[in-house]
C-alpha cells in the first residue's frame, strides 16, 4: 500500500523530485561533496568549483563540512540522512519526498531531528511529504493517521 | 546428436543477439557522444578522472613496460633482419609491426586488464546496489553520465598510450641500430621517416579508436547485465572480459584484412 502510493506519487512529481530514500542510495564510489554537487552539475552545468563550494556551504549549515570528502560507507546514518537531504535539496523547486525516515536513522525515537534537518534548509525546497507506516505515527506525533 | 545439433544452434543463437545487443548499444553510445549537451560539467569531471585513472595512474608501469618489452622486440627484429640480409626495408618493417600491430595490441592488453576489468565492476556494484536506480530518480541519464565519458576515455587513452609506447619502442631501437647496423642517430631517423606511410598512422589511429571504444562498451553492458544479487558481479566480470578478449582478437583479425588489402 505504501510502495504502491510512494511509487504513484514518484512518478507524478517525476519532474522536481528530491528522494530522500533507501531505495535511492548514494553512490559509494563518488564523495560527498560530489553527491550533493552533482545534481547542479548535470542539470544547470555548474561548474564544478561552484558546485563545490555550494555543497560545502550547505554541509556548513550543518557544521558538517569535515565530513565533505568521506564517502557514503564512512558516513554515520545521521550523517547519511543530512547529506540525502542536501542532495534532494539541490533540485530545483525541490518537492522532498522522505521515504520511511526512521529506517535511514534507525536510532532516533521522533521526528525532532528530521524536523530539526528540514527547517535549516527550509529556503531550498518548495514542499516536503514523508511517506512511513501508520505504526510510527507516534513518532511523528500524529494521532489521527489513517492511512497505511 | 539432436541434442548435441540444439546445443550448438542455441550457442549460435546466443552468441549472435550478444553480438547484436553489442552493435546496437554500440551505435547508441556513438550517436550520444558527438552531441554537445551529452558533456555537461558533472560528465566532464567523470571524463577527466576516468583519464586520470586510466592514463595517468598506469604511466610508470607502462613505460617500464613498454621499455623493457620494445627494446626486447626491437633487439629481436633487429637481429633477426640482419641474419635475413633485409635491412633495407628496416624502416617499412618496423613502422608496420610495431606501429600499427605490436603497440595497439600490448597497449589494449594492459588496459583492458587494468581497467575494463574495473569498470565492468563497477556498473555491476552500482547495479547491484541500486545506485543507476538513484541516478534515474535524479534524472539523470546513465548514459551521459557514466557511459560516455568511460568509452571517450578509453578512446583516448589507447591512442595516446599506444602512440608513447611506439614512441619509446622505437627510441630503443636507436640504441640496437647502432650496435647491431653501427647505424647513427640521423640515419636511423631518416629511415624512419621515410618509411613513415600515412596510411599506415591512419589505420593504426583507426584500430586504436575502435580499440578503445569496445573495451570500454563491452565491460558497460556486461556490468548493466548483473543482477540484484551480490554473487551476480564476478559472473558479470567474467563475461564481460571473455567478451572483451574475443573482440580485441576480432579488430585485430579484422584490421589486418583490411591493411592486406
Amino acid at each position: 500500500m505504501l510502495d504502491k502510493e510512494l511509487s504513484d506519487f514518484i512518478t507524478k512529481n517525476k519532474q522536481n523530485l528530491g528522494l530522500v530514500s533507501l531505495e535511492a542510495p548514494l553512490i559509494s564510489n563518488l564523495d560527498v561533496w560530489v553527491n550533493i554537487a552533482l545534481i547542479k552539475q548535470y542539470h544547470e552545468n555548474l561548474p564544478k568549483k561552484t558546485a563545490k563550494s555550494l555543497a560545502l556551504q550547505y554541509l556548513q549549515r550543518y557544521r558538517m563540512e569535515h565530513i565533505a570528502d568521506k564517502r557514503n560507507s564512512a558516513l554515520t546514518h545521521d550523517e547519511r540522512f543530512i547529506v540525502m537531504l542536501l542532495r534532494a535539496a539541490m533540485v530545483k523547486d525541490s518537492l522532498i519526498v522522505l521515504d520511511r525516515p526512521f529506517m535511514i536513522i534507525p536510532d532516533i525515537q521522533d521526528d525532532r531531528f528530521i524536523y530539526d534537518a528540514l527547517q535549516i534548509i527550509s529556503d531550498s525546497f518548495k514542499e516536503c511529504h514523508t511517506f512511513d507506516y501508520t505504526w510510527f505515527k507516534d513518532r511523528y506525533g500524529i494521532f489521527n493517521a489513517e492511512k497505511n | 546428436m539432436t541434442e548435441i545439433v540444439e546445443r550448438i544452434g542455441k550457442t549460435s543463437m546466443n552468441a549472435t543477439a550478444t553480438f547484436r545487443d553489442i552493435l546496437f548499444f554500440a551505435f547508441t553510445i556513438l550517436a550520444r557522444m558527438f552531441q554537445k549537451k551529452t558533456y555537461s560539467s558533472a560528465t566532464k569531471m567523470v571524463l577527466v578522472n576516468q583519464i586520470y585513472f586510466t592514463s595517468v595512474q598506469i604511466l610508470p608501469l607502462f613505460t617500464a613496460i613498454s621499455i623493457i618489452f620494445g627494446s626486447l622486440l626491437i633487439g629481436i627484429v633487429f637481429q633477426i633482419i640482419k641474419n635475413m640480409g633485409l635491412a633495407e626495408y628496416l624502416g617499412r618493417i618496423l613502422m608496420g609491426l610495431v606501429v600499427t600491430e605490436v603497440s595497439p595490441f600490448v597497449t589494449v592488453l594492459l588496459i583492458a586488464l587494468r581497467s575494463s576489468s574495473a569498470i565492468n565492476a563497477e556498473i555491476a556494484v552500482m547495479k547491484v546496489n541500486k545506485e543507476l536506480h538513484t541516478l534515474d530518480t535524479f534524472n539523470i541519464d546513465v548514459i551521459d553520465y557514466l557511459f560516455i565519458p568511460r568509452v571517450v576515455n578509453g578512446i583516448i587513452s589507447v591512442v595516446l598510450l599506444s602512440a608513447l609506447f611506439s614512441i619509446l619502442a622505437m627510441t630503443s631501437g636507436m640504441l640496437f641500430s647502432k650496435l647491431i647496423f653501427g647505424m647513427s642517430f640521423d640515419v636511423y631517423t631518416n629511415v624512419l621517416l621515410n618509411s613513415a606511410d600515412f596510411y599506415d598512422i591512419i589505420m593504426s589511429l583507426i584500430k586504436c579508436c575502435t580499440l578503445g571504444f569496445f573495451i570500454t562498451l563491452i565491460p558497460i553492458r556486461s556490468g548493466l547485465h548483473a543482477s540484484d544479487d551480490l554473487t551476480s558481479i564476478p559472473v558479470a566480470v567474467l563475461h564481460g572480459m571473455v567478451d572483451v578478449f574475443i573482440a580485441i582478437v576480432l579488430i585485430e583479425v579484422l584490421s589486418l584484412i583490411l591493411i592486406s588489402i
